[in-house]
């Protein structure tokens, strides 16, 4: 599913990305491989990968976030270590990038290494977000991100859920839209992501593509009626 | 509408919309920056208008502006950004404006930190700026609860000319959830029409003069008197509570609200399996806050368990619920660190096993 040294998680603003990211580089790092996340968010201020720091680690996933008093900042960080991750680093890398194209503006201050980096630059889109209801606006979104991202998209990954609400007809109809997307942008449909413990229920049958379990895991402590908690809390520091 | 996966923020402002707001001053702080993000795009797509204002002192200067013409009207900001605003809610409320407001706590005082909080209960519940005026508060536990109590929250201001405050911890603000919401939500049918609103003087009746200024003593107290005389309507028509396993005997009440609230009801859930015999008081309205039925709902516990991201500020408010006819336990977080379920639960089984000292008279 996400095959080259370098992925690029991006995307509009609550996708799913850092979700994707945590679960793929856990994943990665599973399979013995030696992964880097680096958590490039500079949009929202909650929920970031830097909060799933302690499950990284124990799985030995690198994380490249900013720390200690900035860790909690609203500020646009970019870790110098960025850098040397697109250019030495002998493992895997997974890019966490931050929502919308104003997140992504800051691949901008990368692309003279990314463009000659091996990488892919994934799509995450959920159809169930207020601002891509349908293919097109997330074709906008798609385009606007590579304008200031100054790189291509490679691939789309369909992540549309509704949390504990989810059914697998949300899962399928999110998963036509991201091939009519990924059929506008001349690329792929790579993976479709489903809640860890629900595949049964909620997998497509044809799905086409790879399935990746989503163990949702920076998330806040809280249980609502219907809402199962798994994984660790929103660790706080 | 399909039901869609939002932030509260983005909830809150969607349901604005929905509610017949159009209009939207403001000014960026976070954790509360997608409710302006998101009516900048969205106002110009339903003819309202979005400003984002110089500070918040314009911007809440606006909505006196706003609300003086009669249209229903939104602000939204975090603590230090709604302290700067204190000002004008004060003017509102003396010039009787309905308008709504949005405060998604974070840590304090001073700029503090991003991260969640419930320390401005006390702000918000008793007034906020200067002068005898009280502002109803509600306090969602979910996104969705959010977005209806924004909802209910214009009808509130409308109905009573007062600014309506919805106050939600970071958490309301940042956690997304499944979301349903109406594709209109009318004003209800029988709120008063605005004949006091200044929508241009065609001689047909006296001048709509929008003030809060009374420089006769025996006016500005008959002005206090009718003042006070709404709020005792507030009390007595707009307290909002939820309880749960009120049915049957409990030994210990845990009062929350917001998102500690839901912690709260995890860790009760646990206990709950153990044997232990716990329940949840959960104020939705702030001010007016549920005295009446806290205190009957306290009859049937031992103790009580206030849980709550301040150094305890509804604290006070449920010791003057109960007077001392409970002994009264507290548990806080401050800096922006939420209370875990299992952190609560260790507290709650502190209090019925008798090893938590009760909140002491200072």
């Amino acid at each position: 599913m996400f095959r080259k040294s370098l992925t690029i998680l991006v995307g509009h603003f609550g996708s799913g990305k850092t979700e994707v990211a945590v679960n793929a580089a856990m994943g990665m790092a599973r399979d013995g491989e030696r992964v880097a996340l680096a958590d490039l968010d500079v949009v929202k201020p909650y929920f970031r990968s830097r909060e799933a720091a302690d499950a990284l680690a124990r799985v030995g996933v690198d994380l490249v976030a900013p720390e200690g008093d900035l860790a909690t900042a609203d500020l646009p960080i970019l870790l110098p270590r960025v850098r040397g991750l697109c250019t030495g680093f002998s493992g895997r890398v997974v890019m966490d990038v931050g929502g919308d194209e104003n997140g992504a503006r800051i691949l901008g201050a990368l692309s003279d290494l990314l463009q000659m980096a091996d990488h892919d630059l994934i799509l995450v889109v959920n159809f169930r977000r207020p601002f891509t209801p349908d293919p097109e606006s997330a074709v906008a979104m798609a385009r606007e991100i590579e304008q200031v991202s100054r790189l291509r998209m490679t691939g789309v990954f369909s992540n549309t859920h509704l949390m504990d609400r989810t059914t697998r007809e949300v899962v399928e109809e999110g998963l036509q839209m991201a091939r009519r997307t990924a059929g506008m942008l001349g690329v792929p449909v790579v993976g479709v992501g489903v809640e860890a413990g629900r595949e049964q229920d909620l997998a497509p049958d044809n799905p086409g593509c790879g399935v990746l379990s989503l163990r949702r895991v920076v998330q806040p402590p809280i249980e609502g009626p219907r809402v199962p908690r798994s994984g660790p809390l929103f660790v706080l520091r | 509408m399909a039901r869609k996966l939002m932030k509260g923020t983005e909830a809150i402002a969607e349901a604005a919309i929905r509610a017949g707001c159009r209009l939207f001053f403001g000014y960026p702080i976070t954790p509360q920056n997608e409710i302006p993000e998101y009516l900048s795009h969205r106002l110009p797509q339903v003819g309202g208008t979005y400003v984002q204002a110089e500070s918040e002192v314009a911007a809440s200067n606006m909505l006196y502006g706003a609300s003086g013409a009669g249209v229903r009207v939104l602000t939204s900001s975090s603590s230090p950004g709604i302290s700067l605003m204190q000002e004008a809610v004060s003017y509102m409320a003396g010039a009787e404006l309905p308008v709504v407001i949005v405060n998604i706590m974070r840590a304090g005082p001073g700029l503090g930190g991003i991260l969640p909080s419930q320390a401005d209960y006390l702000q918000a519940t008793k007034g906020g700026g200067h002068g005898d005026y009280r502002v109803p508060v509600l306090g969602p536990w979910s996104v969705q609860e959010a977005a209806n109590l924004t909802m209910e929250a214009f009808d509130i201001a409308d109905r009573y000319r007062t600014p309506v405050m919805v106050l939600g911890d970071g958490l309301i603000g940042q956690m997304m959830e499944p979301v349903e919401l109406p594709d209109e939500r009318p004003p209800a049918p029988d709120l008063p029409p605005k004949t006091w609103a200044s929508t241009g003087w065609k001689g047909d009746r006296p001048r709509a003069v929008i003030n809060s200024l009374y420089l006769d003593a025996d006016t500005l107290e008959a002005h206090n008197r009718h003042l006070q005389q709404k709020y005792r309507q507030i009390r007595e028509r707009e307290r909002r509570f939820q309880m749960r396993f009120e049915e049957g005997d409990y030994d210990l009440l845990v009062v929350a609200y917001g998102t500690v609230a839901r912690v709260a009801l995890s860790a009760i859930e646990e206990l709950r399996e153990q044997g232990r015999r716990v329940a949840l008081f959960r104020p939705i309205s702030l001010y007016p806050y549920p005295y009446r039925e806290l205190a009957a709902a306290a009859e049937k516990a031992r103790a009580v368990l206030v849980l709550e991201l301040s150094a305890g500020q509804m604290l006070e408010d449920v010791r003057l619920a109960l007077g001392r006819s409970r002994p009264v336990h507290f548990h806080g977080r401050t800096g922006g660190h939420l209370i875990s379920p299992e952190e609560a639960a260790n507290r709650m089984v502190e209090v019925l096993e008798g090893r938590s000292q009760e909140v002491a008279d200072v």
